[in-house]
């Protein structure tokens, strides 16, 4: 056990009669970066939830840092930090009051409680604003004081919620190495993606969930390797033509290695050596109202849609949408 | 418990002291309310005696009449005095009122959710918000009175500090009273509109049905009966008693009342708002 941050034991949430999450379980060990991978509504925020004692399980435990998040949820909270998928900073006051606010509610005191408030501003790179009301911080800006606040008593076990969410690709990577920084100082992490390359990138073990369900779970590259050989995409014009398409290819190459995805705007063809069977499979293709062709190399994407019969991508949230949601909150 | 509790309520007074269009309105209300009703009632001023109509000692005479008319209906000189000096109590009702809709503010901005993952007890929660409306009250009722003294306010002859901590503990006892009532609604609901339509219901009935702004014993008998059963009657009796120096029969009855009226609210309000807080 205690070489284990997080033993979630059977964890199931349902409200009403949704299903929500629904008998996960999984470990993670002291240090360890974890990803949980899955599209929308796959129960991703609720599994946080019920670690980060926000939220009782149905059913189910967990043991965070070896205590019980149902029975022991106050010595969990002092272990933990969590960075929310929703905002959570106080607008109306400055970067610099919500920061040192957080850091008296984990209980340092004085002199002390500046220090580590100055420490983290620091460290997002958002002392010069300090003093700024938060209302008046760009989205990046509000992202890492959300980091800032949940770092100042410095945690041993982070939960990091969607953290890139609505970030540009230069604030992500700058994330990304904030990630690192803190996996070298030998903080575990648990966080949420539906950014494929983004668990790739920086997690030790991914999880892929749907549904509620883990589907699969393991290092990025074992994940990877389930799929043998290559994956031929093809993307039709017309989704209506998907069932023509599928059993013209059935033909070409045998059944079970041709299958429909995202509604059929998608024909997935799985091969041993693209290189070879494309030049019949483009003449079979002749006729159909074709938009691509794509031979793709196997990645967590691939393995998401091996799982789920579903794409990860189509389901992930844009920065546009992203600010929807958010003004929805308010 | 008190070291979280004094840390969120330092919260609350910044956020209070930082809102200056607020702070200013929240003290220009209450003098409104006070100059419209007080001084536009003022009987008093109907037989002026700089210019009076018949001979002074007719004048004399006749003020003397209509003075003890109104020490009789009011128990005040003037209307100016009465209303001031209930007015506080309603004001505390409605600060307490605000406590209610800033904390369903700080679960739809998601602060309460850093708040509930925070390693801190959940009372201290609720009880920042009713020290938030303690501070706001005392520092009101303060600036109120003061302004009221410069516009002709009659305290009461040879009033004391202790008079004025009398006062000032009644309008405690109102604020600690109705925020746990408010904020513990609050704490298990998602919408400020719920609580501004249940604050409409029974605000201004609360205010109309008690002796804050008009006396008990000028109501018809229906309403007396309902003004007996209503905390802001004890405590405007109670302010005015201090005050003013209202008689009032008993004060400590209507102290014992709002005591309990407080803590049981307290006691009620505390749980209730924590069970709001592990809502789903
Ligand atoms: N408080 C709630 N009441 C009712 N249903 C809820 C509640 N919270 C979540 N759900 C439902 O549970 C399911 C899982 O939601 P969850 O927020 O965990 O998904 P997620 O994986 O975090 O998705 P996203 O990528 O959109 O953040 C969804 O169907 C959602 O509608
Ligand atoms: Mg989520």
């Amino acid at each position: 056990m205690e070489s284990h941050a997080i033993v979630a034991d059977r964890l199931v949430k349902t409200y009403g009669n949704l299903v929500a999450v629904s008998d996960v379980s999984f470990s993670i060990g002291r240090g360890e970066t974890f990803a949980l991978l899955g599209p929308n509504g796959a129960g991703k925020t609720t599994t946080i939830k019920m670690l980060s004692t926000l939220t009782k399980p149905s059913s189910g435990d967990a043991l965070v840092g070896g205590y019980s998040v149902v029975r022991e949820p106050l010595k969990v909270r002092r272990l933990i930090g969590l960075v929310p998928q929703d905002l959570t900073a106080d607008d109306e006051m400055t970067g610099w009051e919500n920061v040192l606010v957080s850091a008296r509610l984990y209980g340092i005191r004085g002199k002390k409680a500046e220090e580590e408030a100055k420490r983290v501003l620091e460290l997002l790179g958002l002392w010069e604003h300090r003093d700024r009301r938060v209302a008046t911080y760009s989205g990046g800006m509000r992202r890492k004081l959300e980091i800032a606040m949940s770092l100042v008593h410095s945690p041993e076990i982070l939960f990091l919620d969607e953290p890139t969410l609505g970030l540009d690709v230069q604030s992500r990577r700058h994330l990304w190495d904030y990630v690192f920084m803190l996996k070298r100082q030998g903080v575990t992490i648990m966080l949420t993606t539906h950014y494929m390359e983004e668990a790739e990138h920086l997690s030790d073990r991914v999880a892929i969930i749907d549904h509620g369900r883990i589907v699969a779970e393991g290092a990025p590259e074992e994940l990877k390797s389930r799929i043998r050989g290559d994956r031929i995409h093809v993307e039709l014009a017309d989704p209506r033509e998907a069932d023509k398409v599928v059993s013209a290819l059935n033909e070409l190459l045998g059944p079970s290695s041709v299958e429909p995805a995202s509604g059929g705007q998608v024909v997935v063809i799985s091969v041993q050596e693209a290189s070879s069977v494309l030049p019949d499979i483009i003449r079979a293709l002749t006729g159909y109202r074709v938009k691509s062709v794509n031979v793709v190399k196997p990645n967590l994407e691939e393995v998401f849609l091996e799982l789920t019969g579903r794409s990860l991508r189509e389901e992930s949230m844009d920065p546009a949408r992203f600010r929807l949601h958010l003004r929805r909150l308010r | 418990m008190l070291y979280e509790t004094l840390v969120l309520l330092r919260r609350e007074v910044v956020k209070w002291v930082n809102r200056r269009p607020v702070l200013v309105i929240s003290i220009v209300t209450p003098l409104f309310w006070i100059l419209l009703f007080g001084k536009s009632f003022n009987l008093l001023r109907l037989i002026s005696l700089e210019a009076p109509p018949f001979p002074a000692p007719l004048a004399e005479a006749f003020q003397r009449y209509v003075s003890s008319l109104l020490v009789e209906l009011f128990g005040t000189l003037d209307y100016f005095t009465y209303v001031t000096s209930g007015i506080l109590v309603v004001f505390a009702l409605f600060q307490s009122m605000f406590s209610g809709v800033s904390v369903v503010f700080d679960k739809r901005l998601g602060y309460l959710t850093r708040l509930l993952v925070a390693p801190i007890p959940r009372g201290s929660i609720f009880l920042a918000k009713v020290g938030g409306t303690l501070f706001r009250v005392t520092v009101l009722s303060a600036v109120l009175l003061l302004i009221a003294d410069m516009a002709g306010f009659r305290f009461k002859e040879g009033i004391s500090i202790i008079d004025l901590l009398g006062a000032w503990i009644v309008v405690l006892l109102v604020a600690s009273g109705f925020t746990s009532i408010f904020s513990s609604i609050a704490f298990h609901i998602n919408n400020q509109e719920v609580l501004f339509a249940l604050a409409n219901l029974v605000n201004l009935p609360l205010m109309f049905t008690s002796s804050a702004i008009f006396p008990v014993e000028q109501m018809p008998e229906w309403l007396r009966s309902i003004a007996v059963l209503n905390p802001l009657t004890y405590a405007a009796d109670l302010t005015r008693y201090f005050l003013v120096g209202k008689e009032i029969g008993d004060p400590i009855t209507g102290l014992a009342v709002l005591l309990v009226f407080a803590s049981a609210s307290l006691l009620a309000g505390y749980h209730v708002s924590v069970k709001g807080m592990e809502k789903d």
